[in-house]
């Protein structure tokens, strides 16, 4: 059984009655059972997934009213609740974490039918750009197990790529999304800030992060975010998108839009394989009718110092309900008094959480919130307006997703300014709002290479019309597993 | 290197965000690391006082309804102690 | 020259649901950790859903106060670690950024002093703690989470006070006022809490916390201000200090100096956008602020005669208002004013009462009317509404019963006086030499009659009589 059809693929076939879903569960349950174990994308399985399918089989025979997912299998990252189950950030902190309720996203996809395989791997609380810093051990990257998949959202690129799903949904703050599917060569999708709630999806930076699908093909990207956008009274920050359909019309074509190259994002310390690819990407839309002119955005040699300050502020507030009085893990209370028993348990951070929250209570203190807090808002906003200009002048950005290709796991993981700079090209569109994909574009020595685009606030669906003019252009190798 | 991180300091911010840091130095060291990259921060530049905001109107917030939640949540946290949640003693 | 400036926290228990989320508000009378979910524990991934009407009631005291109201609100995070604060921090509005906050720079006219408002603004309410055992051996803290949420205003005022009255007066404008809006209950345990800072004589400010109701609050400035003077008179310093409401003891005591000072890290609360209030949502809150204390007593005066120290007990208490309000009409205002403050004042003088009477404004009016008509007379009137207060039966039916009727049949009456004079001859023999001596006869008259006689007709039957 092919398991690297698309989700619209997928279905498809449902109806066609190619196979059943109770098949095509266990084919990808045997396929976890193959691979994952060297890969480790999965932290948790759901179970009861091939009852599930059962059912929806005797549904689909019956000729009853199915949702548009048919059964498809989805992995969900594992700081996005799912209720019933372990949700564990990928922390010791939360190792016996089990969600009493759905996130928004979740109950979306299951009164669309969707089936949910299991809780995928992140950097501990979605902190890092390579899954290596899970307290549960690191993903690994299917084009070469020794190379890390990106991150945070390694989990949900892995299981996507390597066939344990046929989508996922994952969250990104800074490029965690973007960046693992650059690495793994899957589309990844960051929406406009509110398109998506965020309720259920475990605080990291709240005021710039999103949960977005991470699929094999473009249009799945959009499929999935009919699903799950839209305002939702549970998120205040959720805005009205409505009820855009963001598949209709995804072949429209980029016949007269402008593109800008971003000149800062393919600057020096950009690889060489990255440059050319991105200078192809830009030919292939030149070929398609599109204008190219290059455009600077002098605030992006600022965003990654006003990204880590202020998500380092963000996370030391979001992080610090983490207590293990109401949740959290087995540590017994006698014979401590309460600030020594919660200095104690939070010893139960990771390093590289630790590390940020340490910088997070440094940064907005009282005596340093001028120096370094206010100036990260101040550089958001001037950012901001420089990209705003920006579109008045194109339709969309275009950008390497990351500056170099896949590196080997445990490479980076000392140098903390080396690993900022990673996420030098992604940060922009969280600190500005604006929607963002990653479309594979080129391998290179057996290693992905994606091209990010970008577009304006609200114009998620003429973004994903551009990614998929993109993706049609070329015709990737198969992964090697 | 225009501000000097010392282990003082790191031990008072350990203590704020309530971490017990088994070494002091490692974060000394990270956290000046850090510093310093943000220092680029002062070269940006940055004139106008306004931060960026998103906006609701006060008419499109929650209406003011009791609606008791459904599930007993208490049996579903650690430390209960009847209905109550255990905390340690507080000094 | 003493200064107080008060902090003032009041739960608006008279809402539905709590600030963030639709648990119950008033959350007294719950099970412990049974006024809960997920957001007003804190549970990850929760996010807050701001209450319109806590912002919309808010904003009415602001406004009530005289306070500037911004365009655009905000909510900010302050940082710090307590078992009761299921977040670990608090949602609020205070802030080192600007004034965002429901309301700045307000006034209120407290006694001819002009009290200044420094701030307004909405917060949570934490969790309450409960120790087992006593505080020195406590070994385990619990923790009930049905407070955490509850919605708070809290009122800063500046340090105008000059003395514990004009606190008091203070309290009661607010009291009223909160009333008056349908926010709260101030006399509900607990919905109101007030922290204090005085200095005497230009010293040191010190700052009275944990002080949990406003008739404490007075105790406690009292003993405050004692405690200074006595340390100012034997010239010992008077410390910058925080000090605790021991309310066991009745006295102020040191507080244990925290540990360090804690920073509390604020900054913007990135899961609730601003808030605009437009100008047309401001005008339509305007016309719902109640009219104040001081405005009633005025119209009262100015449009109903009415004389003012009738007009100052009326408005001061809203029960009364309320009851002059939807009693009177241009005929009987002065009356049914007259006999709120008068015969009816001393029988529904507390909650219970009030709780228990079973008075309507009808009734009242009835009253008025049957007084003027002379169907009872002034003096039956205090009976009937003992009456009617109890039992809430129509005044018909209760002059019938208790045999109120008015006595102003000449004749009838005059074969009274009659059996009186011929019974009282002593009293008679007085009366014509004593003129004031008739009273003593008109006294017993009313008693025989049970009060129904016409007053001024017996006296005049009585002195033709006398006369004659």
């Amino acid at each position: 059984m092919n398991l690297g059809i698309s989700a619209l693929k997928y279905v498809e076939e449902i109806k066609n009655g190619s196979f059943t879903v109770e098949e095509f569960i266990s084919n990808t349950i045997e396929q976890i059972k193959k691979h994952d174990g060297k890969l480790h994308a999965y932290l948790s399985i759901i179970e009861k997934t091939i009852e599930q399918a059962k059912n929806l089989d005797r549904k689909i025979r019956n000729k009853e009213k199915i949702g548009t997912c048919y059964g498809m299998p989805v992995s969900i990252k594992d700081n996005i609740c799912v209720k019933g189950a372990k949700t564990t950030c990928a922390s010791k902190m939360l190792e016996n974490f089990v969600a009493p309720y759905d996130a928004t996203v979740v109950s979306k996809l299951k009164s669309e039918d969707a089936i949910l395989l299991g809780k995928v791997n992140l950097d501990e609380f979605a902190m890092g750009m390579t899954t290596e810093f899970s307290a549960f051990g690191p993903t690994r990257n299917p084009w070469n197990v020794d190379y890390v998949p990106g991150g945070s959202s390694g989990g949900s690129a892995v299981s996507v790529r390597a066939y344990e799903c046929i989508a996922s949904l994952g969250s990104d703050t800074g490029g965690s999304v973007r960046n693992p599917a650059s690495f793994c060569s899957v589309v990844g999708f960051k929406p406009t800030y509110g398109l998506i709630s965020r309720y259920g999806l475990i605080s990291y930076a709240n005021s710039i992060e999103q949960i977005g699908p991470i699929t094999r093909t473009v249009e799945d990207a959009a499929f999935l975010l009919n699903i799950i956008s839209g305002i939702d009274p549970n998120d205040d920050t959720t805005i009205d998108n409505k009820n855009e359909d963001y598949l209709l019309n995804i072949d429209a074509g980029v016949e007269g839009k402008k593109i800008g190259i971003i000149k800062e994002m393919v600057s020096q310390g950009t690889d060489k394989a990255v440059v050319s690819a991105t200078n192809d990407s830009v030919k292939k839309f030149e070929n398609l009718g599109a204008t190219i002119e290059e455009i600077s955005l002098d605030m992006v040699d600022y965003s990654v110092a006003s990204y880590y300050t202020i998500t380092s502020t963000e996370a030391g507030s979001n992080l610090a309900r983490y207590d293990n009085l109401r949740y959290g893990f087995d540590f017994p209370l006698e014979g401590y008094e309460f600030n020594s028993y919660i200095s104690k348990a939070r010893k139960n951070f990771g390093p590289e959480v630790t590390r940020r929250l340490i910088v997070g209570g440094f940064v907005p203190s009282a005596g340093y919130a001028g120096k370094y807090f206010l100036k990260a808002l101040k550089v958001k906003k001037k950012l901001t307006d420089e990209i705003n200009e920006a579109f008045k002048k194109v339709d969309f950005l275009i950008a390497p997703t990351v500056p170099i290709l896949p590196f080997k796991i445990g490479e980076k993981i000392d140098d903390p300014v080396a690993l900022f700079l990673i996420d030098f090209n992604t940060v922009t569109a969280n600190l500005t709002g604006k929607p963002a994909i990653s479309v594979p574009f080129a391998i290179s020595n057996n290693l992905p290479i994606g091209i990010q685009l970008i577009a304006d606030s609200m114009q998620d669906k003429s973004l994903l019309q551009a990614g998929y003019a993109l993706q049609q252009t070329v015709k990737l190798p198969e992964v090697p597993i | 290197m225009e501000y000097l991180v010392t282990r003082e300091e790191i031990e008072k911010v350990a203590k704020l965000m309530r971490i017990e840091l088994d070494d002091h130095t490692v974060h000394i060291d990270r956290v000046q690391k850090m510093i310093d990259y943000f220092d680029i921060l002062d070269k940006a530049g940055i004139e106008s006082t306004e931060f960026d905001v998103h906006e609701k109107s006060i008419n499109e917030l929650r209406e003011d309804k009791h609606i008791p939640y459904d599930d007993v949540l208490v049996k579903k946290l650690k430390n209960f102690k009847g209905n109550y949640i255990r905390a340690p003693k507080m000094v | 020259m003493t200064k107080i400036g008060l902090e003032i926290h009041c739960q608006l228990t008279n809402l539905n649901s709590k600030l963030f989320c639709s648990c119950k508000a008033d959350y007294r009378g719950f099970e412990p950790n049974t006024n809960i979910c997920p957001i007003c524990i804190g549970l990850p991934g929760s996010l807050p859903r701001l209450n319109k009407k806590a912002l919309e009631k808010a904003t009415l005291i602001a406004m009530a106060l005289n306070c500037n109201t911004p365009e655009k609100l905000a909510f900010f995070r302050k940082n710090y670690f307590y078992p009761d604060l299921p977040k670990n921090f608090q949602i609020t509005q205070l802030n080192v950024y600007g004034e965002y906050s429901i309301g700045h720079n307000g006034k209120v006219l407290v006694d001819d002093k002009e009290i200044r408002i420094r701030r307004i603004q909405l917060e949570e309410d934490p969790g309450r703690l409960i120790y087992e055992g006593t505080s020195e051996k406590t070994q385990i803290t619990l923790v009930d989470y049905n407070r955490a949420g509850t919605p708070l205003v809290e009122i800063v005022t500046e340090p105008d006070f000059e003395n514990e009255r004009q606190v008091r007066l203070f309290l009661n404008i607010l009291s009223d006022l909160l009333e008056n809006l349908d926010v709260s209950n101030p006399s509900l345990e607990g919905a109101m809490r007030a922290d204090g800072n005085i200095s005497i004589k230009g010293g040191n400010k010190v700052e009275i916390k944990n002080v949990n109701s406003f008739h404490d609050l007075e105790k406690a400035l009292r003993f405050e201000i004692t405690r200074q003077e006595s340390l100012v008179s034997r010239n010992i310093p008077i410390e910058q200090e925080t000090r605790h409401w021991d309310d066991r003891r009745k006295i102020t005591v040191s507080a244990r100096s925290k540990e360090g000072e804690e920073d509390y890290r604020y900054f913007l609360e990135g899961d609730i956008p601003w808030i605009l209030i437009d100008s047309q949502t401001l005008a339509k809150l305007k016309n719902d602020v109640p009219e104040s204390i001081s405005s009633k007593k005025e119209r009262y005066i100015s449009k109903y005669n009415i004389p003012e120290q009738v007009a100052e007990v009326l408005s001061s208490d809203k029960f009364y208002s309320d009851m002059f309000e939807q009693a009177h009409d241009e005929s009987n205002a002065k009356d049914v004013a007259n006999l709120i403050t008068t015969d009816l004042m001393g029988l529904v003088d507390t909650k219970e009462k009030r709780d228990k009477s079973k008075l309507t404004p009808k009734h009242l009016v009835e009253l008025v009317y049957a007084i003027e008509s002379n169907k009872i007379t002034r003096t039956s009137a205090k009976n009937a509404l003992i009456e009617i207060i109890k039992t809430g039966k129509p005044l018909s039916e209760i002059i019938t019963k208790l045999d109120l009727g008015h006595l102003s049949n000449e004749s009838e009456l005059a074969k009274i006086i009659e059996e009186i004079i011929s019974q009282e001859k002593k009293a008679v023999e007085e009366a014509k030499i004593n003129p004031q001596a008739v009273n003593y006869l008109v006294g017993k008259v009313m008693q025989k009659t049970k009060g129904k006689a016409d007053p001024s007709l017996t006296l005049n039957i009585i002195k033709k009589k006398l006369s004659s």
